[in-house]
C-alpha cells in the first residue's frame, strides 16, 4: 500500500538513477503491503516476480509518480482505488494542486486589465503559461495558443469561427466514425447552417480508421478534415503527418484533435504541419475548465470573433467594434486564470519527467494491460492489435460476451473499487459501426503501476466468474 | 444459494421509525410474511420458481447493529414516505433487503429478481417504452387489465438494471393507478441499494419508476376519456331515481348522481349518494366493527379524473372486521374492490383503503 512508501524528499523530476533507487526502496514496501492483502496472493506472487525479475520493465515510473498524486491512496467500497479511467481525466500531482493554491493565496488578480502589482503578477503567470504550451507543443509563436475551456469548446471556435466564415454549399468535411462527439456535433451544426457535407471514413479490418479510404475521399471540394490522434476508444494512432499533408494537397485546412496524444507522447504542431490542434488540460495532470486551441497565425489572424465580449476587442462604439489580434480576439472575457497556471504547472510536471520516458512506459505497459485482458474468456478488445508496427496508447475498450459493460463496471466498483468506464465515450457512431451498444474501458496513465493492472484483470475475473454463474 | 439474515424483531424492524410500527403498520403481517421469503407471483403473470431461503439458527447474535448504516445511507426520516402507503409487495421486497446487508448479497437478489421476469416481447421495446437516462438499456410496457389495474412488464440488456426493473415490476403490477402513482422515490433509500448502486444507475432506477408512474396515469386519463365520453351519450336515457346497473359499461351520469345528492343533502351533510352507498356495501357485506368513508374529492378537483364527474370520486376507507382474518393486504384491498365494484365502473376513481382486523388494531 502507498502508505507504507518512505518519505519521500521533496524533488520535482526523477533522474534515471535516482528512480531506481526509489525503486528499490518502494517496491519492498509494496510488497510487504501486497503480502498483507490477504485477499490478492494471486497479485502478491505475480508483483514479487515482476520486481524480483530485472529483465522485466520494472514500472518504476509508476512507482516513483504515484506518490506525487495524493488521490491515488485512498479506499473505496472497502477497496484500495485501481484508478484507470484515466482516458476521461487525469489525475493531478501535488505541484499542480500547490500552484492553483499559490495563485489564490498570493496573486489572485484580474489578467491584461489592471496595472498594480497583484495584476501584474497574475498576468506574468498567465502569459508565462500561454509560451508553456506553446513550448509543449513546439508551436512557432504563443500568439497561435489560445486558452479555451476544454478541447470541445475550441472546435466549436473554429466550427463556428472559421467554419461559417470559410464553408459555402457543397463543401466537403472529413471525419472518421471513430470521433469524438465535440470533434463530430459542432461540424454538423455548422454544415447545416452553410450547406456544408460530412464525410465520414470507415475502420478496415483492423479496426482502425481506413487511410486509403481517407485518401480516396479527399478531393478538391474537401475543406478541412477533422481527425483524432489518438483514438479514446480504439487506442489507434493515426498517420497526422501524411494525412496533413495529403489534406494540404487539396488545398483543405486539417483540425486534429489531440487529446488523448498530447497528454502521452511528444506533440510537435510545426512537424506535423496542423492547421488546428485542439487539446484539454484537465487530461495531461492539469485542472479542469481550461484547454487550448493551436492554430497557425496567419489563419488565425485571418478569423472572425467567437464569442464576444471584453477583452477581445480594440475599440467599441455603439453601433460598431473593431476586434483585438489573436489570440485575444478568441479570449472573450475574465479567463480560467488560476486554471491556466495550473496546467503551466502541469506542463512543467510532465516535462519534468520527459515526454518520451512517459510514452515508452506507457506503451510498455499498455501491451501487457492488453496481454492481460486478453486471457479474460469471450473478451473482445477493440482497435489494433499491438505490434512493433503498431503502438497502441495505453487502454483497451472491450467487451465480454453477455455481460453488460454496466454491470461489470459497477460491480468492478462496489467489489473492488477498480474505477473503469463504461458507455459509448462520448463515441456512439463508432459504437453504432462496431455493432455494439456500449463498451467497458481500462485507460492508463504514467503513475499507473503494474499492480494496477493486476489488481484490475483479478478483479475482472471475479466479476465475469460472479454474472456467470448467474446464467 | 444461502441468504442469512436475522429474523426480523421489532429492533430489526427499526428502519421504520417506531411511531409507524406501534400505529400503523401491522408488526404480525411482517412477521408472517418474512418467515419465508418466497417470492410470490402478485398475479400469475411471471413464470415463476419460488424461491426459499435457508434461515438462520432461532436466536440470531444480536440484531445487527449496523444494518441501518449498510442498508441505507440515512435512517428513514419521518419525512420519507410512510412504508404502509407502499404497495404491499413493496414492502415486503423493502424488508428483504433491508434484512440483506452485504451489498453482494443485494447484487444476488436483485439478480434473482431479474432472472424471473418475464422477458419482453421485441415489439414493445420502442421509443416511448425506453427509460430515459439509463446507462442501459430499459424498457418498460404498461397496459389496464380488465379490474383497471396496470400491468407492468419490462426488460433490460444489463442484468442488474433487469433486476431493479423486476423488482419494480412485482411491485407495481397488478396494483391499482392511484396507489402507484403516489409512491416516491424515497422508498429506493428504504432499499439500501442506494449504497450498491452507483448514481447513475440510480437516476435510471428513478426514471423508469417515474415512467412507470407516468404510463399509469396515461392509461388511467384514456380509460376515463372513454369513460365520459359514454357518459354524456347516455345522459338523456336516464332517469334520475334510478340507478341501473348496465353491464355495458358505465351507466351512472353525472345528472343521476346530483339528483341523488339532491335527495339526500338534507340528511347527510358530508357523504352523498355514492359515499352513502359504499358505507351501506361495506356495512352489509363486511359486518365491520369500524366503519370510516371519507370523501376527498376536493382534494383532486381539477385532476383528469374529476372531470366529467360531478364530484365522489375520491374516497379514503377505513374498515375494521373480522373478515379480514387470515387475509393479506392485497386480498383485503381486492376484497374491498370487488364490493365496491359498481362504484368503480361509474365514477368513482379511488379508494385510500386501511383494512385492519379488531386483532390488529387493539395491538396499538
Amino acid at each position: 500500500m502507498e502508505v507504507l512508501l518512505p518519505k519521500l524528499p521533496s524533488f520535482k523530476f526523477p533522474t534515471p538513477s535516482y528512480c531506481r533507487s526509489i525503486t528499490t526502496k518502494t517496491s519492498s514496501c509494496v510488497r510487504v503491503g501486497f503480502r498483507r492483502l490477504s485477499s490478492l496472493p494471486v497479485c502478491a506472487s505475480t508483483v514479487n516476480e515482476a520486481l524480483a525479475d530485472p529483465t522485466v520493465d520494472s514500472p518504476s515510473l509508476g512507482h516513483s509518480t504515484r506518490p506525487h498524486f495524493p488521490i491515488l491512496h485512498q479506499e473505496v467500497n472497502g477497496s484500495k482505488l485501481v484508478y484507470i479511467d484515466n482516458a476521461a481525466t487525469s489525475q493531478k500531482p501535488t505541484a499542480v494542486i500547490k500552484a492553483l493554491q499559490n495563485y489564490y493565496e498570493g496573486y489572485n488578480s484580474n489578467v491584461h486589465r489592471g496595472i498594480h502589482f497583484l495584476s501584474a503578477k497574475a498576468t506574468d503567470e498567465y502569459e508565462s503559461a500561454r509560451r508553456k504550451v506553446e513550448a509543449f507543443i513546439n508551436a512557432s509563436d504563443s500568439r497561435e495558443i489560445v486558452f479555451t475551456r476544454n478541447a470541445t469548446e475550441a472546435i466549436n471556435l473554429v466550427a463556428y469561427s472559421w467554419g461559417l466564415s470559410n464553408l459555402k454549399p457543397g463543401d466537403e468535411i472529413i471525419l472518421t466514425v471513430a470521433e469524438h462527439h465535440s470533434a463530430i456535433v459542432p461540424w454538423q451544426l455548422v454544415a447545416q447552417k452553410v450547406g456544408a457535407v460530412l464525410k465520414f471514413v470507415n475502420l478496415n479490418d483492423e479496426e482502425v480508421p481506413n487511410i486509403d479510404q481517407l485518401k480516396e475521399l479527399l478531393s478538391r471540394k474537401t475543406k478541412i478534415v477533422v481527425v483524432h490522434h489518438v483514438s479514446n476508444v480504439l487506442a489507434s494512432v493515426l498517420p497526422i503527418k501524411d494525412i496533413a499533408h495529403w489534406a494540404h494537397d487539396v488545398g483543405a485546412k486539417i483540425l486534429v484533435d489531440a487529446c488523448q496524444s498530447v497528454p502521452h507522447m511528444t506533440v510537435d504542431v510545426q512537424d506535423l504541419d496542423v492547421d488546428f490542434l485542439v487539446a484539454s488540460s484537465h487530461k495531461m495532470c492539469g485542472p479542469t475548465g481550461i484547454g487550448f486551441l493551436y492554430g497557425k497565425l496567419d489563419l488565425l489572424s485571418s478569423m472572425p470573433p467567437f464569442l464576444g465580449g471584453g477583452e477581445m476587442i480594440s475599440d467599441v462604439y455603439l453601433d460598431h467594434s473593431t476586434y483585438a489580434e489573436p489570440p485575444s480576439r478568441f479570449e472573450a472575457g475574465t479567463p480560467a486564470i488560476g486554471e491556466a497556471i495550473g496546467l503551466g504547472a502541469a506542463i512543467d510536471y510532465l516535462s519534468g519527467i520527459g515526454m518520451e520516458a512517459i510514452h515508452e512506459y506507457e506503451v510498455e505497459l499498455g501491451t501487457y494491460l492488453y496481454e492481460r485482458l486478453l486471457s479474460v474468456p469471450n473478451i473482445h478488445i477493440y482497435g489494433p492489435a499491438p505490434s512493433k508496427e503498431v503502438k497502441r496508447a495505453s487502454l483497451c475498450s472491450f467487451n465480454v460476451e453477455n455481460l453488460h459493460p454496466t454491470d461489470l463496471a459497477t460491480f468492478l466498483d462496489q467489489q473492488h473499487g477498480v474505477a473503469i468506464r463504461s458507455g459509448h465515450h462520448c463515441a456512439q457512431p463508432l459504437h453504432r459501426y462496431l455493432g455494439v451498444n456500449a463498451s467497458a474501458r481500462a485507460s492508463l496513465y504514467f503513475y499507473n503501476t503494474k499492480e494496477d493492472v493486476d489488481n484490475f484483470i483479478h478483479a475482472l475475473h471475479d466479476t465475469v466468474s460472479f454474472f456467470n454463474s448467474f446464467k | 444459494m444461502v441468504f442469512s439474515f436475522s429474523q426480523p424483531t421489532a429492533a430489526n424492524a427499526m428502519h421504520i421509525p417506531a411511531t409507524m410500527i406501534s400505529t400503523k403498520f401491522p408488526l404480525s403481517l411482517l412477521n408472517k410474511k418474512t418467515s419465508t421469503f418466497f417470492i410470490k407471483p402478485a398475479k400469475t403473470l411471471f413464470s415463476f420458481r419460488p424461491i426459499t431461503f435457508q434461515r438462520l439458527p432461532a436466536n440470531p447474535p444480536s440484531p445487527p447493529p449496523s444494518s441501518s448504516s449498510s442498508s441505507s445511507s440515512s435512517p428513514p426520516s419521518t419525512s420519507l414516505q410512510p412504508i404502509e402507503e407502499l404497495p404491499p409487495k413493496l414492502q415486503e421486497i423493502i424488508n428483504l433487503f433491508q434484512s440483506v446487508q452485504e451489498p453482494k448479497a443485494k447484487y444476488e437478489q436483485l439478480l434473482f429478481y431479474g432472472k424471473n421476469l418475464k422477458p419482453l416481447e421485441p415489439q414493445f421495446k420502442t421509443k416511448e417504452n425506453k427509460v430515459e437516462g439509463c446507462v442501459s438499456q430499459v424498457w418498460v410496457r404498461a397496459y389496464l387489465d380488465s379490474d383497471k389495474n396496470v400491468v407492468y412488464e419490462a426488460d433490460s440488456d444489463s442484468v442488474l438494471t433487469k433486476g431493479l426493473a423486476a423488482l419494480l415490476v412485482q411491485s407495481f403490477s397488478g396494483r391499482p393507478v392511484n396507489e402507484i402513482i403516489r409512491v416516491t422515490p424515497d422508498f429506493v433509500m428504504l432499499l439500501g441499494l442506494q449504497q450498491s448502486l452507483t448514481a447513475s444507475r440510480n437516476n435510471g432506477f428513478l426514471n423508469m419508476l417515474k415512467l412507470m408512474q407516468k404510463k399509469a396515469l396515461l392509461l388511467y386519463v384514456e380509460a376515463e376519456k372513454g369513460t365520459s365520453e359514454s357518459n354524456s351519450i347516455g345522459n338523456s336515457d336516464f332517469k334520475d331515481d334510478s340507478y341501473v346497473e348496465n353491464s355495458s359499461g358505465p351507466s351512472v351520469t353525472p345528472s343521476l348522481s346530483v339528483g341523488f345528492s339532491s335527495e339526500i343533502d338534507d340528511d347527510n351533510v358530508d357523504l352523498g349518494g355514492r359515499g352513502k352507498r359504499i358505507k351501506e356495501k361495506l356495512e352489509k357485506e363486511l359486518h365491520p366493527i369500524e366503519l370510516e368513508v371519507e370523501d376527498v374529492s376536493y382534494q383532486h378537483a381539477g385532476h383528469a379524473g374529476v372531470r366529467g364527474s360531478n364530484g365522489e370520486t375520491h374516497f379514503n376507507v377505513k374498515v375494521v372486521s373480522e373478515e379480514f382474518q387470515g387475509k393479506s393486504l392485497v386480498k383485503r384491498h381486492r376484497l374491498i374492490y370487488n364490493l365496491l365494484q359498481d362504484e368503480l365502473e361509474s365514477g368513482l376513481h379511488a379508494l385510500s383503503i386501511v383494512a385492519k382486523t379488531p386483532s390488529e388494531v387493539s395491538k396499538g
